[in-house]
């Protein structure tokens, strides 16, 4: 809407490119200040001394005076946050309750196995999403889009841990194609990473992919409306190059925004996939801290996930940027 | 008197909706010549912008149904294979839209535009389609056309974005150039810039044009010829002057009172139409006017539609009490 | 205040519109099926015990783990107890936690919402970024941290739940006040002296209720979606009392012999959320075309 400007346009946008990073970064940096309280307040909001919760029966005194001490239980609150706060964001957050490990190297351990299913399920998700949603937009209203929208309604509502259950029975009891559970590294062999992979991949791609399919579909009817399309008829381009030329570069920016929500909470691990396929992932650990009440590694796993969650959104809001030349260059 | 480059039979426009069929253009008809300018005018509804669409294959079939005949250098454009409409259009027929603010891709820059068509049709590409391309911009008249080459569309005003919409228009040298509303959206200084840009640039090119506007003051320093189009139909068609001079039709008189006109014999008071355009899914059998016209009788014009009659040089309408017509 | 009247009667004009909105809804087949599957939930929740044709804890085990038949039509559990009757049961708690959570949610998202989009300014500020951290964290996770804190329970699930869907509804309240407080009405409102809290409730609230009505039926899907997730990590509801979720989970030890202990449960969950989102979309459609909210919602709570 605005006006061309009529000098220094380039160093302009420049600068407001800038501030606009700027300005995101700073609402992130204030975002995780308020995560890392709500995170620090976990702990000391459960009834009852922490410690004494987290070691239950096993209750030793010499254990309990140690991570009492290491994680300054004996300190005022706000002395605590802070020395807390300032050790996370050196990337110590303490040790497991449990067993006394490095919650950060516990952290980096499940992180293959997250990232690995994370991406392989986006990579679902977008196989089956960006075609079903482009053809069903492209088509609407014929026999093919209500089945295809019939199909993600369907994706949408599924619960992930009965899809799971299902392929299992499937695919893993009944036809024995591939294995029930379990993770393989990829350095040990490719073949049984891929065969472990596919059923989870599956499990969470195909509901990630049906929420993609309806917001591709309406982002592609929503710019296939617009009059630049009656212009681009009016032109005489096909209908498949006014939706390659002219709908899809528009469309693209609604879409970027909802597949790294998407890939924002693939990264921080999908809990229940994870319990259904023993998959090492960041989820599961948190379940299992949750279980053992071993607050500390829950923090540690919670915190790195917000973390991750807002970074992938300030990516996305970037990218976001870059798509569209209204806030590139204005 | 040279062949007409688009004839239009008797051309029909029906849409399919859920209270009915709605009869949004009943059977209109007119040929178009080398370098003329013919406008169309009417309200909003009339069906004036849905008949070009027709004409141009841009209508979505269904919901809508076409019938009736258009031909193009005596081609049938009706029912032609849509590979070989895509062929004309864009190409020997061009179109310029309403709303310059949404007509451009936002996403894609001037020049990305502007070459498209050029592309697509005259398989011009790289350093001798921007040339082209620049040329364009500067026949229509934006300065420093190098740098607006690379600009987004929301770096320019709407008049400057009307500008490129024709520039892109002109790519290939279309024989026909559509404008539907082109200056509806746009100020009225802008506007006055618009049309005679398109006056020149129709000297300059020699192609015909045809006007769609629901403003008689726009049509007046532009047109050759004009038809006053309402609830679908012809109410009457006439040189430009003559119209202005003696309206035979009572919508026509009603229009052109209602149009502030500078001038020594101005009315008192702008005039209005009472009533409202007919509802296409329930036109009047008769003449489609008739409900609103103050001259209307209950025998004749509730009942039948009046037929296009010739009264004079080139002037006729289709009403059975015309106006200053002797009777 | 003489011309108040007159501007109350403007600003209810959207709550008037009920019948054309129902009209719509009847219009859609598919809402009106979600809708017909939700009624008979609801009966099923009421009278569980009387249409259920065994009590979910009856034993029975010499038939434990028979397949679907004549007299056990989802078969039955590792204990006998017949599947069918467990599954209807359940419908209630998750109807109530789904509810209650949802209705937690609205009456700590909605005023946030009011009054961060009336007031604008500083406290709008304050309230958003501390909806942004809520909106920071995964809705499963967030869900699970509380529960780690309040421990495991059908009653902390529900509040649980309710915190991860109030900044949601927190936002589109804010969003719909900021388009409905430009409107004239309620500067005309303003101007002709009408309290904050009058300008609030007779004009703002009631022409901002369509988003929300639309919301709410959509989080009422992920709401019961979130309580089977918690419940199948034993994070929900506890035994013996049955729950979709935990059925499921149970089910998982017996898969090979006795699939339908997870296949009904999870068909139930599937359905119930399904009828959901059907009548949500047909709210939304009639109400609010513009609204993607679903996609929203379920955006974070995979």
């Amino acid at each position: 809407m605005s006006p061309r400007s009529l000098t220094g346009q380039s160093d302009l946008d420049e600068r407001n490119m800038t501030g606009f990073l700027i300005r995101r970064m700073m609402q992130m940096a204030l975002a995780l200040l308020g995560v890392s309280i709500v995170v620090f307040a976990l702990m000391h909001l459960v009834p009852g001394d922490p410690v004494r919760v987290a070691l239950g029966t096993r209750f030793d005194q010499d254990l309990y005076d140690a991570l009492t001490k290491r994680v300054g239980l004996d300190k005022p609150l706000i002395e605590q946050y802070f020395s807390w706060l300032a050790n996370a964001i050196t990337g110590d957050l303490g040790v497991s309750f449990r067993n006394g490990q490095p919650v950060t190297t516990l952290i980096l351990e499940r992180l293959p196995a997250t990232v690995t299913l994370a991406l392989a399920a986006l990579l679902i998700a977008l196989v089956v999403a960006l075609p079903a949603g482009i053809i069903s937009a492209v088509r609407s209203g014929t026999p093919l889009d209500y089945t295809v929208s019939a199909a993600s309604q369907v994706g949408i509502s599924m619960p992930d841990f009965w899809a799971g259950v299902m392929y299992i029975l499937l695919f893993a009891l009944t036809l024995g194609w591939l294995p029930s559970s379990g993770y393989t590294p990829f350095s040990n062999s490719a073949w049984e990473w891929a065969r472990h992979l596919v059923l989870p991949a599956l499990t969470i791609g195909l509901i990630s992919g049906s929420i993609i399919t309806r917001f591709v579909r309406s982002a592609v009817l929503e710019a296939l409306n617009q009059d630049y399309v009656l212009t681009a008829r009016a032109k005489g381009l096909s209908e498949w190059q006014i939706v390659r030329r002219h709908v899809l570069p528009n469309a693209w920016i609604p879409i970027v925004t909802i597949v790294g929500l998407q890939l924002g909470f693939l990264l921080g691990g999908v809990v229940v996939t994870e319990v259904i396929f023993a998959w090492p992932g960041l989820g599961r650990l948190a379940l299992t801290a949750v279980k053992d009440r071993d607050f500390t590694v829950l923090q540690g796993a919670v915190l790195y996930i917000a973390f991750m969650f807002l970074t992938i959104n300030l990516v996305v809001d970037i990218i976001y940027a870059r798509l569209d030349p209204r806030v590139r260059v204005s | 008197m040279t062949e007409p480059i688009l004839e239009v039979n008797d051309l029909r426009v029906r849409f399919g909706t859920k209270r009915g069929v709605a009869e949004v253009v009943n059977g209109i008809s007119y040929d178009l010549h080398p370098g003329e300018t013919l406008a169309i005018v009417g309200e909003s509804g009339s069906g004036k912008s849905v008949s070009v669409l027709a004409l141009m294959g841009l209508l979505a079939q269904p919901p809508a149904s076409v019938l009736g005949s258009a031909r193009y250098r005596g081609e049938e454009l009706l029912g032609m294979p849509a590979k070989d409409l895509r062929s004309i259009r864009g190409k020997r027929l061009a179109m310029i839209f309403q709303d310059p603010m949404t007509s451009l891709n936002p996403v894609r820059t001037v020049g990305y535009q502007l070459i498209e068509p050029m592309a697509l049709h005259l398989n011009l590409k790289g350093g001798p389609a921007r040339e082209r391309g620049l040329e364009l911009l500067e026949l229509v008249g934006i300065p420093s056309p190098d740098a607006r080459f690379s600009d987004y569309p929301h770096q320019l005003s709407g008049g400057m974005r009307q500008r490129v919409m024709i520039a892109m228009a002109l790519a290939c040298d279309p024989d026909v150039l559509i404008a539907d509303e082109a200056t509806t959206a746009l100020d009225v200084t802008t506007q006055a810039q618009i049309t005679d840009l398109v006056a020149e640039l129709q000297q300059r090119i020699g192609m015909a044009v045809i006007w769609i506007t629901h403003d008689l003051g726009v049509v007046a320093s532009i047109a050759d010829r004009v038809h006053v189009m309402y609830g679908g139909r012809f109410m009457e068609q006439a040189a430009v002057d003559d119209l202005y001079a003696t309206p035979h039709h009572p919508y026509t008189e009603g229009l052109l009172g209602s149009l502030p006109m500078p001038g020594p014999d101005r009315p008192e008071r702008l005039m209005t139409i009472p009533g409202l355009p007919p509802d296409p899914v329930t036109m009047p059998s008769g003449c489609s006017f008739a409900p609103r016209c103050t001259y209307a009788d209950t025998d004749r014009c509730l009942q039948a539609v009046p037929p296009m009659e010739l009264l004079g040089n080139l002037h006729s309408t289709a009403c059975f009490y015309p106006l200053a017509v002797a009777r | 205040m003489s011309g108040s009247t007159e501007f109350d009667r403007l600003a209810t004009k959207p709550v008037s519109r009920t019948r054309e909105t129902l009209q719509a809804l009847v219009a859609n087949r598919l809402a009106v099926a979600g809708l017909i599957v939700l009624s008979l939930l609801v009966i099923v929740g009421i009278f569980g015990e009387v249409i259920a044709p065994y009590g979910i804890n009856d034993i029975d085990i010499p038939n434990r783990l028979t397949r679907p038949s004549g007299s056990h039509w989802f078969g039955t559990d590792e204990l006998g107890r017949d599947v069918m009757s467990r599954v209807l049961i359940a419908a209630r708690v998750s109807l109530q936690v789904g509810f209650i959570a949802v209705g937690f949610a609205l009456v700590v998202g909605v005023p946030i919402g009011l009054v961060s989009g009336y007031y604008r300014g500083t406290i709008d500020s304050v309230l958003m970024r501390m909806m942004d951290v809520l909106f920071s964290f995964p809705a499963i996770l967030l869900a699970i941290a509380i529960l780690a804190v309040l421990g495991p329970g059908v009653g902390n699930a529900m509040i649980a739940i309710g915190l991860v869907y109030t900044p949601i509804f927190a936002r589109i309240t804010r969003g719909s006040v900021l388009v409905v407080s430009g409107e004239v009405y309620i500067r005309a409102a303003r101007s002709l002296g009408a309290g904050d809290r009058r300008i609030i409730f007779r004009h703002i609230l009631p022409n901002v209720l369509a988003p929300i009505i639309v919301q709410t039926t959509l989080s009422l899907a992920f709401a019961i979606l979130s309580e089977a997730a918690l419940s199948f990590l034993g994070l929900g509801v506890q035994p013996p009392n049955p729950a979709w979720g935990r059925m499921l989970a149970e089910g998982r030890n017996f898969f090979e012999q006795a699939p339908w202990m997870g296949i009904f449960p999870g068909l139930a969950i599937l359905v119930t959320v399904m009828s959901f989102n059907f009548v949500g979309d047909g709210l939304r459609d009639a109400l609010d075309p513009k609204q993607k909210s679903v996609i929203e919602s379920r955006g974070q709570s995979v």
